[in-house]
């Protein structure tokens, strides 16, 4: 067990917990784009930055990002201090900047009193903040199908050669969880399309709801030893099913009974 | 695991009483949040079976996620689903064949039954008895 002071509180933690997992725990709102709890802290968007000192650096502080920091005994943690809004205001600045269409980054702007940016705004900037969270979920899901390609200013997150990516199973788990909305796709009665590629959705066999893509069925399907009919009826039909079947054996156990 | 979630429907009456409790025992932003039980006409006269989760040994939503979000607690015998955790890839929706992995358009979430933590709201609530939860005698009980 480590004990740890945050904004004045002494707080406990385990050993290897990050310092955001344990600020977030204690309900405190410190900023982040590139975190998810499925998936290993990359520090890369910046803004889970909060400062830390300990008893004996006599009153010298460092900034870190939270994120990527494990926590340790003793130590003094502070996420609202006039430094670190300062900074945080300084990063949330230059997103303004660099992705000025982006309504999570005003929304994030607008939340620290920022109303436009002091930077030069990038004419056609767009809403991708470069974080990465969409290639490490992929990727921890086993499919690896995007990364970040090109260089410098060129630099974008895309499937490999920019062509209709064979590894995507179009689980959207990447569109789901861009921070700022930025990945796009679409879908319709019978077909949902990706990264440029178009999957077929799997219909309900009884009602014709889709929930998942028949790739991304076939693969949990073959990987997870789970029978295929189970993704070809969808939960409302399942349900009902179930009630039937359990409806049968009741009504017989009546009419034994009767 | 002490206790076992046990459903009777041939005593349901059909009446929701149970839904509406487990829309209310897991609110967001203070509103009701969606029930993991649904009565259902269960084929015959007078015949509703709530259906819910029933914790499957080899379950299938843990099977199909690939993100481990979905874990057995230990104490309650619940899986549970670790929002945090979750990627929203619906996996566990499509995968469980009794349909208790629910989306809740509400809070867009990935839902499911975690027993209340081990003390399920709907038992409490149903006046029928149809819904208990009950210790399991000790003869019953699987190592451990
Ligand atoms: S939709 Fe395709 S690219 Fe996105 S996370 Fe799923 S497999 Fe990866
Ligand atoms: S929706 Fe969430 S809990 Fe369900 S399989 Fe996907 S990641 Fe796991
Ligand atoms: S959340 Fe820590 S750097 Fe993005």
């Amino acid at each position: 067990m480590i004990k740890l002071t945050i904004n004045g509180k002494l707080v406990q933690a385990d050993e290897g917990d990050m310092l955001l997992t344990v600020i977030r725990r204690e309900g405190i709102d410190v900023p982040s784009q590139c975190h998810h709890q499925a998936v290993e802290p990359s520090g890369a968007c910046r803004l889970c930055m909060v400062e830390i000192t300990r008893q004996e650096w006599d009153g010298w502080s460092k900034f870190v990002t939270s994120c990527l920091y494990p926590v340790e005994d003793g130590l003094i943690v502070t996420t609202h201090s006039a430094k670190v809004i300062q900074l945080r205001k300084t990063i949330i600045d230059l997103y303004l900047a660099r992705h000025p269409n982006s309504t999570e980054i005003m929304r994030l702007a607008s939340e620290y009193g920022i109303t436009r940016t002091t930077y030069e705004t990038v004419v056609d900037g767009d809403d991708c903040i470069m974080c990465g969270l969409c290639t490490r979920i992929c990727a921890h899901m086993g499919f690896s199908a995007i990364s970040t390609v090109g260089r410098g200013h060129d630099k974008e997150i895309a499937p490999p050669l920019k062509e209709a990516p064979t590894d995507c199973t179009g689980c959207l788990s990447c569109a789901n969880n861009c921070p700022t909305n930025f990945i796009e796709f679409t879908r319709d009665s019978n077909s949902l399309t990706i990264w440029g590629r178009t999957f077929e959705t799997l219909a309900c066999s009884q009602c014709g709801k889709a929930t998942i893509t028949r790739e991304f069925a076939e693969h949990l399907s073959k990987t997870r030893d789970i029978p295929i009919a189970y993704f070809e009826v969808c939960d409302d039909c399942h349900r009902k099913e179930t009630a039937k079947t359990m409806g049968r054996v009741v009504n017989w156990t009546r009419e034994v009974q009767a | 695991m002490n206790f076992r979630f046990v459903v009777n429907p041939e005593v349901c009456t059909g009446c929701r009483t149970c839904e509406l409790a487990c829309a209310f025992a897991h609110p967001h932003d203070s509103k009701p949040g969606k029930s993991r039980i649904y009565p259902i006409d269960g084929g015959f006269k007078e015949l509703w079976v709530p259906v819910t989760c029933l914790q499957c040994d080899d379950a299938a939503c843990v099977k199909s996620c690939l993100v481990d979000a979905l874990k057995r607690n230990p104490v309650t015998g619940a899986i549970e689903l670790n929002r945090e955790m979750c990627v929203m890839c619906m996996a566990c929706v499509a995968a469980c064949p009794f349909g208790c992995a629910l989306l809740d358009p509400g809070q867009d979430a990935v839902v499911k039954c975690d027993l209340c933590g081990g003390d399920p709201v709907c038992a409490h609530f149903c006046p029928t008895k149809a819904l208990s939860y009950v210790p399991i005698k000790k003869k019953d009980r699987i190592a451990g």
